[in-house]
């Protein structure tokens, strides 16, 4: 990676939490190349609750990707919490995921042959705690979306919207600066997904939260939506 | 940490499905059992042979014949030869410097009456060196003396089997046997010699039916004396086996000076033993082969599993990786999985070599033994196998794309 000379770092001040400038995406897919972004320029602050709205195929998982940091841009620049992770080693990368970030999947992405206490543990375990500090920071995080007294329960014993919140407090777990949840009701029906958002809007203010959505409903709970159309921001505005 | 997590895992893997790991560690037993089945029988019959050594006198005992063994054509003048005599025993006592004891002995089969019960029966002429040379005792009364010998006493020892066929529950000792007709004094019974293999057959036995008479008083009843009487054979002690080649070469020397031609034979117990070790090597070699060929195909099974059961995982791998998983623990994970799978088929590996090595014991009635060393060496064996091939999975899965893997449905 490119370092930043000291006096960029003094010339940027308050840089965002997020910042992406001219990032691009290309996919080979065969033959073509599809261009799933062309061209992000964004900034997100600490503390912000946002909805990344948009058609299905616009870019919007790209983009929660390369937030994520799961992907890498093909051009561009991406700094998290002021570093610039474009050219991360992927050891580098998964510290990052394990560090700052919590993931929340639309299929929960839960291990099914772990209990639910293992599945929340899993981030600190590969970020190398102890047993026993491990399993205290789980349990909080457990009793924080409802489901402490689940925790020695395999994930098939729960319903999917508990799964989800299981989900939640894995992304929790590690005291990430920033919670993505993609199509985090997608798999749940209309009052369990709203439940879920419950849960965001609760945490909205403590965390830094990115939820991407097709829902409308959803989109309007949140402090601010981003629009993606064909790989592009066309309205980023808090309003 | 992470380590011990994925042992957690790995067991839990391995109750989960118990079925298909069986089959897929089939190999990995099958190897591990033979590796098991070829050093416990190698190394039993190893410590077999050198106790039989050891209770019949040590390796350090020679073997001198009155003729050379095997198909060799004799020419007149080694035909014509007297065989060995005392006189040549006494040579190789004097010159040969890496032997400190001799042990003529002439042999014939004599009649032996002791009240009603006559029998034919072999009779042995010995010097005072055959006891510590065949390490066999008196247990009761003496063995034959120098003084017997000196003087051609008409003394006899039993061996404990003969003593029981011709006094039963008498005393021997003091009582007159007749020997070819000649009465002797009865002045030692000697004690019971014990060695088998397989715990069924006593192969020391034949010691135990010998009768001993002074050599000297073997040739005199037979008109000859210790210049003319004829050796069967003799035993020889080495003092140091590390010098087993030279001591043998200086007994040939001496023969060779005193008959001029090649009509003996001087085999030592450590050329034999060295012979015997490279005819084992051979069966542990090819055994050992078949546990490797065996632990190769069952790695090759692993991989494949490990393979399938990555592919299977592919979604779990990407959470991981989401969640902050490195590629390295990743690899971590798969590896001492395998590896872990592995150590368990090494395991059931041994209870197999277990009935392996019984079962042929049964059939061979070769003795076997089942040692923590021998256990420890199948265990590596089969952790190697699991690393081994292990790392081809494992590999692919640390160098998965966290989003393709999200992907994948």
């Amino acid at each position: 990676m490119s370092a930043l000379p000291e006096f960029v770092e003094e010339t940027l001040p308050e840089k965002a939490l997020i910042q992406l400038e001219g990032v691009t995406k290309t996919y080979d897919a065969g033959d073509i190349a599809v261009q799933a972004l062309s061209g992000v320029d964004c900034a997100i602050d600490a503390g912000e609750f946002v909805a990344v709205v948009g058609p299905s195929g616009s870019g919007k998982s790209t983009l929660m990707h390369i937030i994520g940091c799961l992907d890498s841009p093909s051009s561009g620049k991406y700094w998290l919490d002021g570093q610039d992770v474009a050219e991360l080693t992927a050891r580098a990368l998964a510290r990052i995921r394990n560090q700052k970030i919590g993931f929340v999947f639309q299929t929960f992405n839960l291990l099914p042959r772990a209990s639910i206490l293992k599945n929340v543990e899993l981030p600190l375990l590969y970020a190398g705690l102890a047993r026993g500090e491990r399993r205290e920071r789980a349990m909080h995080a457990l009793e924080r979306v409802g489901l402490g007294n689940r925790a020695k329960n395999r994930p098939n014993e729960l319903s999917g919207g508990q799964r989800q919140r299981v989900a939640i407090a894995r992304a929790l777990v590690n005291n990430p600066s920033l919670v993505l949840a993609d199509e985090p009701t997608g798999n749940l029906d209309q009052k369990t997904g709203s439940e879920i958002i419950d849960i965001f809007e609760a945490l909205a203010g403590e965390e830094t939260i990115i939820i991407v959505t097709h829902d409308p409903v959803i989109a309007s709970r949140t402090g601010r939506r981003i629009k993606i159309v064909d790989g592009r921001i066309v309205n980023g505005e808090a309003e | 940490m992470i380590l011990l997590e994925s042992i957690i895992d790995g067991i839990r893997d391995i109750k989960d499905h118990l079925g298909r790991t069986l089959l897929q560690l089939l190999g990995i037993i099958l190897g591990a059992g033979s590796i098991v089945a070829t050093f416990s029988l190698s190394v039993a019959g190893k410590a077999a042979s050198m106790e039989y050594y050891r209770v019949s006198g040590g390796i350090q005992k020679i073997w001198i014949w009155d003729r050379p063994t095997g198909k060799v054509t004799l020419d007149a003048k080694a035909l014509a030869s007297k065989g060995l005599t005392y006189r040549d025993a006494v040579a190789i006592k004097r010159d040969a410097k890496e032997i400190d004891l001799v042990s003529p002995v002439s042999q014939e089969s004599m009649t032996i009456r002791y009240r009603e019960i006559q029998k034919p029966r072999d009779v042995m002429g010995v010097v005072p060196a055959y006891s510590p040379m065949n390490d066999v005792h008196a247990a009761r009364g003496r063995f034959i003396t120098d003084s017997d010998v000196q003087t051609a006493a008409r003394v006899v020892v039993f061996g404990a089997e003969r003593a029981a066929e011709f006094f039963s529950t008498d005393d021997p000792i003091g009582k007159t046997v007749t020997i070819n007709g000649t009465g002797y004094q009865v002045v030692g019974v000697m004690e019971e010699k014990y060695f088998s293999f397989d715990h069924k057959r006593n192969v020391l036995r034949w010691m135990n039916r010998q009768v001993y008479i002074p050599l000297t008083t073997f040739f005199t009843r037979k008109g000859q004396t210790l210049e003319t009487g004829k050796v069967s054979f003799m035993n020889a002690r080495m003092i140091d086996i590390k010098n087993h080649e030279e001591a043998v070469d200086q007994i040939r020397k001496v023969l060779h000076r005193q008959h001029g031609v090649k009509d003996y034979e001087v085999l030592s117990r450590v050329a034999n033993l060295k012979r015997n070790e490279q005819q084992n090597q051979m069966y542990d070699m090819t055994f050992m082969i078949c546990g490797v060929i065996s632990l190769i195909v069952g790695g090759i099974v692993v991989m494949n599993i490990q393979l399938a059961s990555f592919n299977e995982r592919v979604r779990e791998v990407g959470t991981r990786k989401a969640v902050g998983a490195s590629p390295a623990q990743i690899f971590g994970q798969f590896l001492s999985e395998s590896i872990l799978v592995s150590i368990f088929g090494g395991f059931l590996g041994i209870f197999v070599g277990k009935l392996f090595t019984d079962g042929i014991a049964a059939l061979t009635r070769d003795p076997a033994v089942i040692t923590p060393d021998t256990v420890i060496k199948a265990l590596i064996f089969a952790a190697g196998t699991g690393l081994v091939f292990g790392m081809y999975p494992a590999l692919r899965a640390s160098r998965l794309s966290p989003i393709e893997a999200l992907r994948t449905e």
